[in-house]
């Protein structure tokens, strides 16, 4: 175990003032601070709005609307490609397969860093939502703190399930970038698959397409008898398990 | 001058036991075409090794096939006389390597890169500043790697060989990039871990600088040994020829 968390820390170092970690940081607040600057533009109604009983219910849909369809998606593609492929930037697979631990471990950490990033970016989006409603009163005198207590628990699992939905999203990019040199063919294949999510999200067959998930729990669409946290969870361990076998019977490691 | 196929063990000390060993060793690319045949490599322990051979020789392969960064296809590889395969991560524990050009992350400085391997490798802290210090690179404070000049990524490249203080360190054209003052210091560093009974195994088609340096030798031509020995094996009736007329004479001789 401590193999694990020696090699996992190595991986977190790596990511130090990568493009992916700056993703994670602004991809989670760009809405919320589009948000907050609309709010704040449209001022005159906020005493009343915060007054309202559903006011973060209000929120957590103006936040999750874009970030569920568009940014979620779209991040995660971008940031896991960015991470998996910075070995192959550096031409540093070589020197990472030649140091003392387990390809195994070294799958592992790889991807444990990528779910702790996405982890972050969660909670940095839930702390944004919190913003939304609580910020403006900082700026104006006659606008009180939502008169709503912050549903934590709601927004807690709401959370949860749309990080379950993204997980196959996660799993088919690390696949992709851990196989292709070059960084194009696993942005492109992302990129690909989500335009196609999100013209076959309205067919009957949609969940075929892993990355339509996120769109299904936003808009509570998904085909009926169809279950998407276990399709996720399903689609999340086979595009590991393929990308486990890809990886460890690669005949040139680096 | 002792061919490596002609079985005269007597070029090396017969009591010296090998840091490293193949056996067989070959390997074919997907075409199908050969790029080593046979290979019984044998490195002494505590020995400055020169492996010598042109571009294309199949140098490279080699150490890749020792390193495990490519899968073997036949033969026999042991390190510290275990079997690598079956000791993979224990040997990787005593072993340095810089393969081709240097593995560093551009986006980090000196010391992040070295510090993202101490994590690996578990040495001390203090260690970090001592390679830097070897390899002179002390002074390179907040400078990314992605700045640094290829002699300045060749010598963080040594020092992250260096990190977890091997007992073998095998090193693919370590001086590629160097200046000339840089050439001396880094033979002087292989010279000082050779006294304290570090192996260091050498690749290089640099054969003038290679002489300065290696106790011991091996010849590949064409992903065949031509030679194995000391280098004074490697002379033997030929005292007035320097190393790259002995190595002309042999892989003309073989061709």
């Amino acid at each position: 175990m401590s193999g694990f968390i020696n090699s996992f820390s190595s991986e977190w170092l790596k990511k130090r003032r990568t493009a992916a970690s700056l993703l994670t940081v602004i991809g989670s607040l760009l809405i919320p601070t589009i948000v907050i600057i609309a709010r704040i533009d449209d001022h005159a109604t906020l005493a009343v709005a915060n007054r309202q009983p559903h006011i973060w219910e209000n929120l957590y849909g103006r936040n999750w609307q874009l970030m569920g369809l568009l940014f979620l998606p779209m991040g995660v593609v971008l940031a896991t490609s960015l991470i998996t492929q910075l070995e192959f930037r550096n031409n540093t697979w070589k020197q990472l397969c030649t140091t003392p631990q387990s390809l195994t471990t070294i799958f592992l950490a790889k991807l444990a860093v990528i779910g702790v990033m996405l982890m972050e970016f969660f909670l940095l989006f839930t702390g944004g939502i919190w913003l939304t409603g609580a910020l403006p009163g900082i700026f104006f005198r006659d606008v009180p703190y939502p008169a709503e207590a912050f549903p934590w628990k709601g927004v807690g699992n709401g959370s949860l399930r749309f990080f379950l939905d993204i997980l196959p999203v996660v799993a088919l990019q690390y696949l992709l970038s851990l196989r292709f040199k070059n960084f194009l063919i696993p942005l492109g294949a992302g990129l690909g698959l989500y335009v196609a999510s999100m013209i076959a999200v309205h067919w009957r067959h949609g969940y075929w397409i892993p990355y339509t998930y996120s769109a299904y729990n936003f808009m509570g669409n998904a085909p009926q008898k169809f279950h998407t946290h276990w399709w996720a969870a399903g689609y999340t361990l086979l595009f590991i398990g393929l990308a486990y076998i890809l990886y460890i019977t690669r005949k040139e490691k680096g | 001058m002792v061919p490596a196929h002609s079985g005269r063990a007597a070029t090396f000390d017969p009591m010296s036991t090998y840091c490293l060993e193949t056996t067989g060793l070959s390997h074919l690319y997907s075409g199908g075409d050969p790029v080593l045949s046979g290979i019984d490599l044998r490195v002494p322990e505590g020995s400055i090794f020169g492996f010598l051979g042109p571009n294309g020789a199949g140098k490279t392969t080699t150490l890749r096939l020792v390193l495990g960064l490519l899968k073997k296809q036949q033969g026999e590889i042991r390190i510290f006389g275990k079997p690598f395969a079956e000791n993979r991560v224990a040997i990787l524990s005593k072993l340095g390597s810089l393969i081709e050009t240097p593995s560093v992350y551009s986006h980090l400085t000196a010391v992040e890169n070295l510090r993202v391997l101490q994590k690996v490798y578990r040495c001390p802290q203090d260690r970090i500043h001592q390679v830097l210090a070897l390899t002179g690179l002390a002074d390179t404070g907040k400078k990314r790697a992605g700045r640094f000049s290829l002699g300045m990524k060749q010598r963080l490249g040594i020092a992250i060989a260096l990190l977890n203080d091997p007992r073998l360190l095998i090193l693919d054209e370590p001086t590629n990039g160097l200046d000339p003052e840089g050439i001396v210091e880094i033979r002087d560093l292989f010279l000082r871990l050779h006294a304290r009974g570090v192996t260091v195994l050498l690749s290089s088609h640099q054969l003038g600088e290679m002489e300065k340096l290696i106790t011991h030798a091996a010849i590949i031509h064409k992903g065949r040994l031509l030679f194995q020995g000391t280098l004074a094996a490697l002379r033997e009736g030929r005292s007035g020829d320097d190393l790259e007329t002995i190595f002309l004479h042999l892989t003309k001789k073989s061709a």
